[in-house]
């Protein structure tokens, strides 16, 4: 069988919402019932076919071809098997994650990943404001699983985030990890100003020094063993964090935000 | 065009109708008596249905800036509950704070037709009423707050007699387009802003050294002596805390005989016996509210689930902050007025303390005697979202059902509670009365509530059903000013109610001295403190009825 594939046949005028082509909501469907389904763009639903021509059947390995920036919550509560994106993705991508997998070869707009519970986000471009970061107003961002950006993310990467990986190759903005309650945020590149803001507990690892506020303590340098385990665990990755010659156990170690519980850690590699 | 509803059981207190079959005639928006020789342009036969006036909620929080803040504080409650536009509504969201729209549609397919909102702040009254000029369907009205606004307590300190405070009162009532007065934890709010984190009622603010019982007398005194019908609309002291219930009879027996309202009463009869040192004081407020005729009251029943809680006491909502769930929660200063708290809140059947709660409240409405001095709130969304008044009622009205629910809370609880033991059930005529009569004479609202000739025809008409919730959850009919609004349950057409506001005279001399305060202390100017009635009715969908004082000639 080969994947389901949607290719999209031009930028449609209007954002659409991509929520209902997920693997679990299309299997033991037809083609041509697929073909049927709605998508809200703007004020209209639209024919699935409308917007984009299919090939293909396999429904747990999904590929959406020429895919555009206004395509918005594409793989939203995926539970399970593959999108695989071959251009942009708008803003929600991989809403609520559940588990599978998700990858972009572009670039993804505001709240990538936003509350995802578990599973796997590759995003070959840049990512936008809110990665990993939980709906306005809510209380838990992402609480699992990994997301993996090669290019740069935007302010507020893993706001409110509980647990689970970001791995970044490139620069994040600024409040990386704000009012952060747990979980890993690894930057290879630069971070812009407040970072950790009102985090309370997690870890934000990082190969270059930061601009720190004045609410984090410098606790000194530490050779801390779990870290070869960390890097040990990037090692399926198809990234830069599996090259073992950017791995580091030596680390200058800062505690704060001393403004919330204090509980978080920033490690710059030495 | 006139419009007869025939045959139908109708159950009008304000008449002493209880359960006759008759017909009603309805003429350009009111009742009329039969007319002699007039052709019925349209009938309704409702011959076997039970006949009401429309239901009026003489305490809800629906306008004012802390819905807003409620709003904003739970997307998640919104998110959950969006409501959709329809070729004749509007889109909204819903649950515990609902969209002004929404609000609106909710209450009237209950057959709600009046809602007042009972905390307007002096300075915010202005949005609360464009608020509240956004609910269609219903009537509304506000009950301004006073008694730990700076002003009054400096002419408590200064020792101002008491014509002089009745000006003030009779100012603010007319500049804020209000139709009662509301003090909220008297000087409490203000005390807060002092560092005091409680205030009992014979308490001195340390500011102004004015204690509650002082604040209580004197605007007591002042709205029954500007013959204001609605009498001091009471959110007591110590709300919440245990023991609070001999702070409610000391308050009661403070007031010396004049009237007085006391609210969300249930959140005030707490004792502090037993393991968990909380307990029930609701037989020894019944009791009181029993013998005290000057005391009417409303209960504020909490029922489980999610809701928000939004206040003025910011005292007492500080103090509850960390049981906010989800954990979240804003509390904030109003200018020289008073304040705001808003907490989210879950109350739980397995939670002691909220199984009591809900107890304590059904006590209450079931061991007060006079229908007339009590009346059916959730003080929503504070105890409930007003939507669960369907399942209060079944809970008055059914024994068995309510014992069901009592053997399914936290069993120390159960033991802690004589519900079981309480046989009462409310009647038809006495959740009329309670809902409707009842209210519009505690409101002097002069023509609604009733069904007699002359009244608005704000008319609900219900398919009788042993299953009360069921019954009140879907009227058949919902007429509003004669239009017919709602149909099973549904919203067939809207319209805009009219705001309830009374016109107490003052000595225009009262701005002497209210001018120099507006000036040096507050945000706005006197002369836009000031609310015309062209603000609520220049779109046209607003109106304003002007009720009578009393010693007035009607």
């Amino acid at each position: 069988m080969s994947a389901l594939t949607f290719t999209l046949k031009s930028k449609p005028a209007q954002r659409v919402d991509m929520s209902p082509l997920v693997c679990q909501h299309l299997s033991g469907l037809s083609i041509a019932e697929i073909s049927a389904l709605t998508l809200q763009s703007g004020k209209l639903k639209l024919r699935v076919d409308e917007l984009f021509t299919l090939t293909g059947s396999d429904t747990q390995d999904i590929v959406i071809n020429n895919s555009a920036d206004n395509l918005d919550f594409i793989g939203q509560d995926l539970d399970g098997g593959s999108i695989t994106v071959n251009g942009d993705a708008g803003a929600y991508l991989a809403f609520g994650l559940k588990s599978g997998e998700i990858k972009v070869s572009g670039n993804a707009g505001l709240y990538a990943a936003c509350e995802m519970k578990k599973g796997y986000l590759e995003i070959a471009g840049n990512a936008g404001d809110f990665l990993g970061a939980a709906l306005p107003g809510n209380k838990m961002g992402m609480k699992g699983g990994t997301i993996l950006v090669k290019g740069n993310v935007g302010e507020r990467a893993g706001d409110h985030m509980r647990r689970g990986n970001i791995l970044i190759e490139g620069n994040a903005g600024d409040y990386c990890g704000s009012r952060m309650t747990a979980g890993t945020i690894a930057v290879m590149g630069q971070t812009g100003r407040y970072l950790g803001y009102a985090m309370r507990r997690g870890t934000l690892l990082l190969w270059n020094q930061p601009k720190l506020s004045a609410s984090f303590n410098d606790c000194g340098a530490h050779t801390l063993a779990f870290l070869p385990i960390l890097f040990g665990s990037f090692k399926t990755l198809n990234s830069r964090f599996a090259d073992a010659s950017i791995a580091f156990n030596r680390v200058q170690r800062y505690a704060g935000d001393m403004s919330e519980m204090g509980r978080g850690e920033v490690l710059v590699k030495l | 065009m006139l419009i007869k509803l025939t045959g139908g059981i109708v159950y009008d207190p304000a008449s002493g109708i209880d359960g006759q079959q008759q017909d009603i005639y309805i003429r350009d928006g009111r009742i009329i008596a039969k007319p002699a020789d007039a052709v019925v342009d349209k009938e309704y036969d409702l011959k076997g249905k039970v006949v009401m006036s429309g239901a009026i909620d003489m305490h809800t929080h629906i306008g004012g800036g802390k819905g807003n803040i409620a709003r904003t504080l739970l997307p998640e409650d919104h998110r959950q509950d969006p409501v959709y536009r329809s070729d004749i509504t509007r889109s909204g969201c819903g649950h515990a704070m609902p969209s002004t729209f929404v609000t609106g549609y909710r209450y009237a397919e209950m057959g709600y037709t009046a809602g007042f909102e009972p905390a307007v702040l002096p300075n915010n009254a202005r949005q609360a009423h464009m608020e509240m000029g956004d609910i269609p369907i219903l009537d509304k009205g506000g009950y301004v707050m006073l008694g730990s606004d700076d002003y009054l307590l400096r002419m408590l300190t200064a020792k101002k007699d008491q014509k002089a405070i009745n000006d003030y009162v009779a100012w603010t009532m007319t500049g804020a387009k209000a139709i009662g007065v509301k003090v909220v934890n008297p000087g409490g709010i203000n005390a807060f802003k002092f560092n005091q984190r409680k205030l009992d009622l014979d308490e001195q603010n340390s500011h102004y050294g004015v204690t509650p019982r002082e604040i209580l007398r004197v605007l007591a005194t002042a709205v029954k002596e500007i013959g204001v019908a609605h009498p001091l609309h009471v959110h007591g002291c110590n709300l919440g805390v245990p023991g609070n219930v001999q702070t409610t009879l000391d308050t009661i027996q403070g007031i010396g005989g004049l009237p007085m309202h006391l609210t969300h009463i249930q959140f005030h009869s707490y004792g502090t016996e037993g393991d968990f040192k909380f307990s029930s004081g609701a037989a020894q407020i019944a009791e009181a509210i029993n013998r005290n005729k000057n005391i009417t009251i409303d209960v504020g029943q909490i029922l489980f689930g999610q809701t928000v809680t939004a206040s003025g006491d910011n005292m007492r909502q500080h103090a509850n902050h960390k049981h906010a769930s989800p954990n979240k929660w804003v509390t904030m200063d109003i200018e020289c007025d008073a304040g705001c708290g808003v907490v989210p809140f879950k109350y739980k059947d397995q939670n002691f303390v909220n199984a009591l709660q809900w107890a304590i409240g059904l006590e209450t409405f079931l061991l007060v005697n006079d229908p007339w001095r009590i009346f059916l709130t959730t003080d929503h969304p504070n105890g409930a979202p007003f939507t669960s008044y369907p399942h209060l009622i079944r809970l008055l009205m059914d024994r068995s059902f309510r014992n069901d629910m009592l053997a399914t809370i936290h069993p120390e609880a159960q033991k802690m509670t004589t519900l079981a033991s309480i046989e009462r059930e409310y009647t038809l005529q006495e959740i009329a009365i309670m809902t409707r009569a009842g209210a519009a004479k505690l409101i002097g609202l002069k023509d609604r509530g009733g069904l007699s000739a002359g009244n608005w025809a704000d008319i609900t008409v219900y398919t009788d059903n042993a299953d009360r919730q069921k019954m009140f959850e879907k009227p058949d009919y919902v007429f509003k000013d004669g239009q017919l609004v709602v149909v099973d349950g549904k919203v067939v057409s809207t319209k805009w109610g009219t705001t309830h506001v009374v016109k107490p005279e003052f000595d225009a001399s009262v701005e002497k001295g209210l001018k120099d305060y507006f000036d040096r202390y507050l945000t706005m100017k006197l002369g836009n403190f000031k609310i015309s009635d062209d603000e609520i009715t220049e779109d046209g969908r607003g109106s304003i009825s002007v009720h009578p004082l009393q010693g007035d000639v009607a």
